[in-house]
């Protein structure tokens, strides 16, 4: 093909067809017409065709190598940085060949097929509907009701149907997001299992702390202070025995959206959570001083019993973190 | 040879009856037209690459001792999930290829669906007669999110369960049926056991399927409704002007597929992601610090931290602070999205089919309304790094935080009239966006200047379709036996030579 | 009360603050309540000398006087001939040997601008220079942690590992990478530490880290120094280029600009651009509406 033909190519179709229902579709021409074609149209984009093969034959080549490469490189066990570097090569330079096939190599057109408006006209509308409804009059009185207990009986499955799909699926919440497992009496403990005495950590230390029987617990998670000040802390009013020689405990589940705040700043004696950047003052019961958090952290009271050991006076007194919808307001 | 083969296979299921029609379709050549193509292959490659990754991963969150190769979890109690990732890792062979290969695309899927879905609301393809195929795109951008979220949660690692604890908060913060779904989809309190094999079967099965099925769908209706076209060249409401499938539609195609196989390949092999053995197994207790999801929930997480620290209490009840920018930010995000060409077909009184897509800059209105929309969005997502780019530009991260909680007001508002007033610019400026031609000076004899255009680039051959020579309608006449359509629009049968 | 904007990385005060009174005892307290404000200073509450390590530095007379003359050079100016502190610095009583280590072979010291915030640079000293400053400083008052020895013999990476999981990444990140606290102030990044360094940083709560030895065993301390030296410095990265192990944010970066952007240059050559018209002005329909508001 050269890019001098002026003449039109014309394309025929094969003529032995047996059967004569032939229907022309949507094609350009339908099924038995000839398409003509411009000899503009058949030209191909590249101006200079011997290097346009060239160069599809080299990038094919190369790619041809870069599959091969993959398929050594994992034969030999090479790394997978070796893999995929040849994989990716092979697949850049078959794409680029292929794609410069199809771009400089092939009749360039422009091509035209019509296009029909989507609007359907109301007459054949009418056709189809008055199918619909002929057939489905049935010479029946009550027709109307019996499509609307059919409706009934449907919607009871469909709302049913979901039963087992939702419900089942796990319990209730019932009261387990209001209370963790701390209580009276609980030690403080820590991941590996040890006790948490008052001599346990050092002057602005932060540790992370469980009850005995719930090592892990994703709600029951709390964090250990000691603060630079040794005497009894007094975050707020009402809480004056919660925070002895200098130790305070604090939920580490986010009132924001559950993260565990592990992020002590210690100079500023501010927990900020690593999630959302939630900054809470410890001083001050956990109070949210800057970031998204609505409310405070939930404080453990601490007592130290005769052994030294840190041990809850009682368990949280309000849900630990993120709101939900009957947890109520804060305290 | 392929004849016969071909003659044989046509006598039995009579390919050649209508079937020429298949081969002729004419796609249209423009470059913006392929970016859906984009996401379409990446879905393959997550197809293939993840077909070869679930023959290896385990869906539970059993608890194993970790024995493999890598060093500093050797004898750490992971689950399951976690363990089997690792030795896809260190253990199977292109198995790290594979994981990073699927990640990237899953990378490349959503961020070629939101460029797509760009270039369809800019040109406005999403009008009459192709509402519902926006609506189907937009479900499958949602699916394509939230499967990607899925899926990077499905290792267990620490970073990937910090997210997976956040969703079970935003679930919660529901008003009324909160609580319930949480429990119902973690299959308990916080975490549970059942986690990790709901998203697997969720993330391998059922988000696929539903994206299989609406993708058909949506090219479906492209195909019925045939594609839209830009003007100019021809084009016209009634025709389709472009490539024919074969040949040079299948060889582009395939070629572009092969294209984006290699650069997922690439940064397959030479970019990490995802490097869950220096993550650590998630813990309930554990967090890290610079901590974010995937690009494509980051309008939600910088949401959820430019989010004041509003809530509402009633007696008994409340309205938890998460639920604000978690849910019905949101849920107003995609129903605006869903509305929108019903939304415009009502501001603009626009009710006729089109086939001729826009310039951008024909209707300013419009694009500077979603450039204004998209910053806002495109705001939020920068604010979720707000702690990394506090630390990188060395700012206080207060200030930072500050900043986007202005930003995210003030950019929009700024973006709007800007972007309307270049539209309005770009329009009265007749060559703009043209190529520019340089102009040949030519120096008469008697002293004048003359310039001449230089042909655009050397060899250029300027071929475009010869006007084709209309004859004189007679409309009024014309329409005497013209079949109407709908709307005031006539067909008047052209003869085509 | 100090302005915000570009001047909130000053630390100045935190650092005087950070020595905190002189060695002993008691409890001071000083806290007031401010009112946290994006641009206020941190609150910071005086230090007492509480402290556990009774080690006493092992340090020769040569040693002493090449940290004093090395003190007396390049410290003296802003901490004072006896370290006692001034306007500029705070006083350094007290602090033990451990923390001027630190500081010095981190390089957070010297500061050339007594107000700006230290960040980790090349020390100034070598090792053994930063250790005879250490002595020095240290044997001109009682009390804080010496310099801590470190074994590393049968620590435990993966006990390391997940110790730096619970008590470090909240602040330093899982990979070690650092990042922004509040206030200006960071974590800094843990890449190029020296397993001493760790030791005392454990040891001593530089800055707003909390003191964290205390909740280890000696043991433990060292399965964290070698996790640190070995994994934090030397990630594994089989998968290619490590993105400096800061995570999804770079990740979504490069999948963005550099994935779908080459896919998206790649469309480009693939199809066709809205060609310019020609001069004949044939192919150009006025477009309907072209100029319209709509």
């Amino acid at each position: 093909m050269t890019n001098q033909d002026t003449a039109t190519t014309k394309f025929k179709v094969r003529d032995q067809m047996p059967d004569d229902s032939l229907h022309s579709g949507d094609g350009a021409g339908g099924d038995e017409e000839v398409i003509p074609l411009s000899a503009a149209q058949m030209q191909v984009a590249a101006s200079n065709l011997l290097r346009a093969e060239l160069v599809v034959a080299v990038c094919f080549f190369l790619s041809l190598l870069g599959f091969a490469g993959f398929g050594a490189a994992y034969w030999q066990g090479a790394s997978d940085i070796w893999l995929g570097t040849f994989l990716g090569i092979g697949a850049v330079t078959f794409g680029v060949a292929l794609t410069a096939w199809g771009k400089y190599l092939m009749p360039r057109g422009p091509f035209e097929e019509p296009r029909k408006l989507m609007a359907v006209k109301p007459e054949q509308r009418e056709l189809v509907i008055g199918d619909f409804a002929s057939r489905g009059k049935v010479a029946i009185e009550r027709r109307g009701f019996l499509f609307k207990i059919m409706g009934a009986a449907a919607t009871v499955f469909g709302i049913v149907v979901a039963f087992p799909l939702i419900r089942s699926l796990g319990p209730v919440p019932d009261k387990q997001l209001d209370k963790t497992k701390w209580k009276k009496g609980s030690y403080l403990t820590t991941l590996e299992g040890k006790r948490v005495t008052v001599k346990s950590i050092d002057v602005g230390s932060i540790l992370t702390v469980f009850p005995e029987d719930d090592i892990g617990g994703a709600l029951s998670q709390t964090v250990l202070i000691r603060l630079q000040e040794t005497g009894d802390i007094v975050t707020r009013k009402g809480r004056e025995t919660w925070g002895p020689h200098g130790y305070v405990a604090f939920s580490k589940v986010c009132t924001h959206a559950g993260c565990p705040v592990g992020l002590y700043e210690e100079l500023t004696q501010q927990l900020l959570c690593p999630c959302h950047q939630s900054l809470f003052d410890v001083r001050i019961g956990c109070e949210p001083v800057f970031g998204p958090a609505p409310r405070p952290l939930a404080q453990l009271p601490l007592y130290v019993d005769g052994s030294g050991n840190l041990r809850a006076q009682a368990g949280y007194d309000e849900p630990v973190g993120p709101g939900f919808w009957y947890r109520g307001g804060t305290t | 040879m392929i004849e016969r083969l071909y003659a044989w296979i046509d006598d039995r299921l009579a390919l050649s009856r209508g079937g020429r029609t298949i081969l002729n379709k004419i796609f249209p050549d423009h470059w913006s037209f392929l970016l859906g193509e984009i996401a379409l292959y990446s879905f393959v490659i997550l197809l293939a690459t993840g077909v070869f990754l679930t023959l290896f991963f385990v869906p539970s969150a059993h608890e194993v001792v970790y024995s493999g190769s890598y060093a500093p979890l050797r004898g750490t109690k992971v689950s399951e999930a976690y363990s089997s990732t690792i030795d896809l890792t260190f253990a199977v062979r292109g198995g790290l290829l594979m994981r990073q290969m699927h990640h990237w695309a899953a990378n490349i899927f959503v961020g070629s669906i939101v460029v797509h879905m760009l270039r369809i609301f800019f040109t406005g393809a999403f009008r009459r007669p192709r509402e519902v195929n926006w609506m189907v795109g937009s479900t499958l951008l949602i699916l394509a999110i939230f499967n990607g979220f899925l899926g990077y949660s499905l290792p267990d690692d620490l970073v990937s369960g910090t997210g997976i604890r956040i969703a079970f908060s935003i679930t919660e913060s529901i008003p009324f049926v909160g609580t319930y779904l949480a429990f119902f989809l973690f299959g308990g309190n916080y975490p549970g056991t059942s986690i990790i094999p709901r998203f697997y079967i969720l993330h391998v099965l059922i988000l696929p399927l539903l994206i299989l099925g609406l993708l058909s769908a949506h090219l479906g209706m492209l195909v019925h409704q045939k594609h839209t076209q830009f003007r100019g060249k021809g084009a016209r409401e009634d025709n389709v002007i472009g490539s024919p499938l074969w040949p040079v539609f299948v060889a582009k195609t395939t070629g572009f597929l092969f294209l984006i196989t290699g650069v997922t390949a690439l940064l397959g092999a030479l970019v990490q992601i995802n490097p869950i053995w220096q993550y650590g197994p998630y813990k309930t207790y554990l967090v890290s610090y610079a901590v974010q999801p995937d690009w494509y929930m980051g309008w939600l997480d910088g949401a959820l931290r430019v989010m004041p620290s509003w809530e509402i209490h009633f007696p008994g009840h409340m309205i938890p602070n998460a639920f604000f920018p978690g849910v019905l930010m949101p849920g107003v995000t995609f129903a605006l999205i869903y509305l929108w060409p019903f939304l415009e077909e009502k501001l603009t009184g626009d009710r006729a089919e089109h086939h001729l897509l826009d310039r951008p800059r024909d209707r300013p209105l419009r694009t500077a309304t979603g450039a204004a929309v998209f910053a806002f969005y495109f705001v939020l997502f920068g604010a979720s790094a707000t702690d990394v780019l506090a630390n990188y530009l060395s700012l206080s991260l207060n200030f930072v935080l500050w900043s986007f909680r202005i930003l995210c007001i003030v950019v929009p508002l700024v973006v709007f009239p800007v972007t309307y007033k270049i539209c309005k610019e770009l329009q009265a400026t007749p060559g703009a966006g043209k190529r520019k031609r340089p102009n040949i000076v030519i120096r008469s004899e008697e002293g004048g200047y003359e310039a001449v255009p230089a042909a655009q680039y050397p060899g250029y051959v300027h071929d475009e379709l010869e006007p084709v020579p209309i004859d004189e309608v007679d409309v009024k006449a014309a329409l005497v036996g013209a079949e109407p359509v709908s709307d005031g629009i006539y067909r008047i049968p052209r003869e085509y030579r | 009360m100090r302005s915000s904007s570009s001047h909130n990385r000053r630390v100045g005060p935190t650092l005087k603050l950070i020595a905190g009174p002189a060695a002993v005892v008691a409890v001071a307290i000083a806290i007031g309540l401010l009112v946290w404000a994006p641009h206020s200073q941190p609150r910071a509450p005086l230090r007492t000398a509480l402290v556990l390590t009774v080690q006493k530095d092992q340090a020769t007379g040569k040693q002493l006087a090449i940290g004093e003359t090395l003190f007396d050079e390049n410290c003296a100016s802003c901490h004072g001939n006896f370290a006692q502190g001034s306007k500029l610095a705070p006083n350094l009583e007290g602090l033990g040997s451990a923390t001027v280590d630190l500081w010095v072979s981190s390089g957070w010291m010297p500061l050339a601008n007594p107000t700006a915030e230290p960040i980790r640079k090349p020390a100034l000293f070598s090792p053994q220079q930063s250790r005879d400053i250490a002595y020095y400083v240290a044997s001109l008052s009682a009390g804080g942690p010496s310099i801590p020895h470190v074994n590393l013999s049968g620590a435990s990476v993966s006990t390391g590992f997940s110790l730096f999981a619970l008590n470090c990444a909240p602040c330093h990140t899982i990979t070690g990478a650092g990042d922004a606290l509040s206030n200006g102030l960071s974590a800094p990044p843990l890449h190029g530490v020296t397993a001493l360094q760790v030791a005392e940083a454990l040891e001593t709560g530089p800055g707003n880290m909390p003191r964290l030895i205390g909740n280890f065993t000696p043991q433990q301390v060292n399965d964290i120094i070698a996790y640190v030296t070995k994994d934090i410095e030397h990630p594994t990265n089989p998968g290619g280029i490590g993105l400096g192990g800061v995570g999804p944010v770079a990740e979504g970066f490069i999948g963005l600009f550099v994935g779908v952007g080459l896919c998206v240059l790649i469309a480009l050559w693939i199809g066709d651009r809205t060609e310019a018209d020609d001069e004949s002005g044939h192919g150009h329909h006025e477009v309907q509406g072209a100029g319209s508001d709509a």
